[in-house]
């Protein structure tokens, strides 16, 4: 059966080029949900701006129509640019050695983005009361980084703190607002930076004895835009195979 | 391939969660059981197998899973409906809410036990009981907790009490428990925290309590200007019984209009 409350309607998904954001759109798609992709790297079907700036994401709205969902799948642990849009995933970064460049730019791209793009979209949702947004957080806003660093967690915790307030701000007029906290999921550039090769231990310390799938989040993302989730709003949902229990 | 075979707990009542959740599991194409003591719902249940239990007997839960093996061999899905604070005895199946708040400083020990054997104990006996058949081919079980386990009942307030917050919060540590013991053989175990839903139960409450007040406060604060509806707390539990979950484990998920944040 497909989910109900989908078709027809329209999204936009940023961080679309590629892992998560890319399986979203093939997703939402296949329920018939009209999707606008957007990402800083260039790409299929791809609109391409800069989320971290302002102006960009007035000019991303001025070609967007009216949307139903909005899905902020931009970010990641990376110092993204839009002359090196798709880096490598970097190692973990010691507090000692966390340079307030590497701290500011990835505040940026993971809680500045959801920030800057639900400011522009939200009075177009509650103009039609009605709306759907979707953040994404992270298992290290959960439990700590130890892969990334501090400056990674601490901006998907921001994203919680984000989602929370914007439920309450936009619950009266008929806007839902939650956050995804995936856990470790097997996308191409986590497979190239090495944590594909994630040690059997850890993988064998996960209750699904597995390592997540980019359609395993998407799934979810269609959960929280259908029925399902309409009355589901200030929620981080954990899709984490077990690693970490939440609250 | 033969039909997935869904359990669900609690689902004879009309206008009830577990009602909806077992029409929604036929559409998916799920055969379907379901388990309650209140028979006179079962007629309206035509395309499931309606059997009588009671889920805080562990002898009653027992037969009760032999019968679904027995009818249609194997348990796919087990979803956990049966709770209350009221409605939840044979005795008191149709009665209307008790009045005034029963809190743990003056509840009976009689509401202690059988509120926390409908809502808690229930669910231990249905998982432990499904589970070596879950375990064959894998699947999915789906607890409904409250958002009495998160802020607890507010005292002063009817329709609820002060050992169901508690019991529901025994439902979450389950949850997580379960996960983790099931897991490894592919069954997942998820739990959903409702806050005030328009049921059938909150109409009864509704009938001999204030209308602006729900058990769990006053529906006024709730963000998102209303309360619930059955089918939305119920596609969400259908949800996390697919393959759309397929990567969820030990989680509470909050159905609350953005009521608690937790």
């Amino acid at each position: 059966m497909p989910l109900e409350g989908l078709k027809g309607r329209r999204a936009l998904v940023t961080g679309a080029a590629s892992g998560i954001g890319s399986s979203i759109v093939e997703r939402l798609k296949r329920e018939g949900v009209g999707v606008v992709a957007t990402d800083i790297h260039p790409g299929n079907g791809i609109e391409v701006a800069d989320l971290t700036d302002a102006g960009d994401v007035e000019r991303l709205a001025g070609s967007v129509s009216a949307i139903d969902f909005l899905v902020n799948a931009a970010g990641g642990p990376a110092v993204v640019s839009r002359k090196h849009t798709l880096p490598p995933i970097p190692g973990a970064i010691a507090l000692e050695d966390l340079d307030e460049k590497t701290w500011s730019a990835v505040l940026a791209a993971n809680l500045t983005t959801a920030f800057l793009v639900c400011r522009e979209f939200a009075p177009r949702m509650k103009a039609r009361k009605f709306g759907r947004i979707v953040n994404f957080a992270s298992i290290a806003a959960r439990r700590g980084s130890d892969r990334v660093g501090a400056h990674y967690a601490a901006a998907k915790g921001g994203i919680i703190g984000l989602t929370k307030t914007l439920a309450l701000e936009l619950g009266p007029h008929g806007i839902t607002v939650n956050a995804i906290a995936p856990g470790f999921i097997k996308t191409p550039r986590i497979e190239a930076a090495g944590w594909g090769d994630a040690s059997p231990a850890f993988i064998e310390s996960l209750p699904l004895r597995r390592a997540g799938k980019p359609g395993d989040i998407a799934g979810v993302v269609a959960m929280l835009c259908s029925e399902a989730g309409s009355y589901v709003s200030g929620a981080t949902i954990d899709v984490n195979g077990g690693w970490y229990f939440g609250p | 391939m033969p039909k997935p075979v869904a359990i669900v707990t609690g689902g004879a009542k009309p206008d009830s969660i577990g009602h909806e959740v077992a029409l929604r599991l036929v559409k998916e194409g799920m055969q379907v059981v379901v388990a309650d003591l209140y028979e006179e719902g079962f007629a309206a249940l035509a395309n499931c197998l309606c059997l009588r239990c009671d889920v805080s007997d562990p002898d009653s839960v027992g037969s009760m899973i032999e019968k679904s093996i027995q009818s249609f061999g194997r348990i796919d899905v087990l979803v956990n409906c049966v709770g209350g604070s009221w409605g939840i005895t044979r005795t008191d199946l149709v009665a209307p809410p008790p009045r005034g708040f029963r809190g743990l400083m003056n509840c009976s020990l009689e509401d202690w036990r059988t509120i926390v054997a409908a809502n808690l104990d229930s669910v231990f006996y249905c998982a432990r009981a499904a589970a070596p058949h879950l375990k064959k081919q894998g699947g999915a079980i789906v607890n409904v907790a409250s958002i009495a386990a998160r802020k607890g009942i507010p005292p002063g307030s009817e329709g609820s009490s002060g050992p169901y917050a508690v019991a529901k919060a025994g439902v979450m540590g389950l949850t997580r428990q379960l996960a983790l013991e099931l897991g490894p053989c592919g069954v997942r175990v998820n739990c959903v925290a409702p806050g005030v839903i328009a049921s059938g139960r909150l109409r009864r409450v509704f009938e001999v309590s204030r209308k602006d007040h729900g058990p769990e406060g006053p529906l006024s604060t709730i963000p998102m200007g209303r309360v619930g509806t059955v089918d939305e707390c119920a596609a969400l539990i259908v949800a996390l019984c697919t393959d759309d979950t397929s990567y969820m484990t030990g989680v509470m998920v909050d159905i609350n209009g953005a009521s608690y944040a937790a």
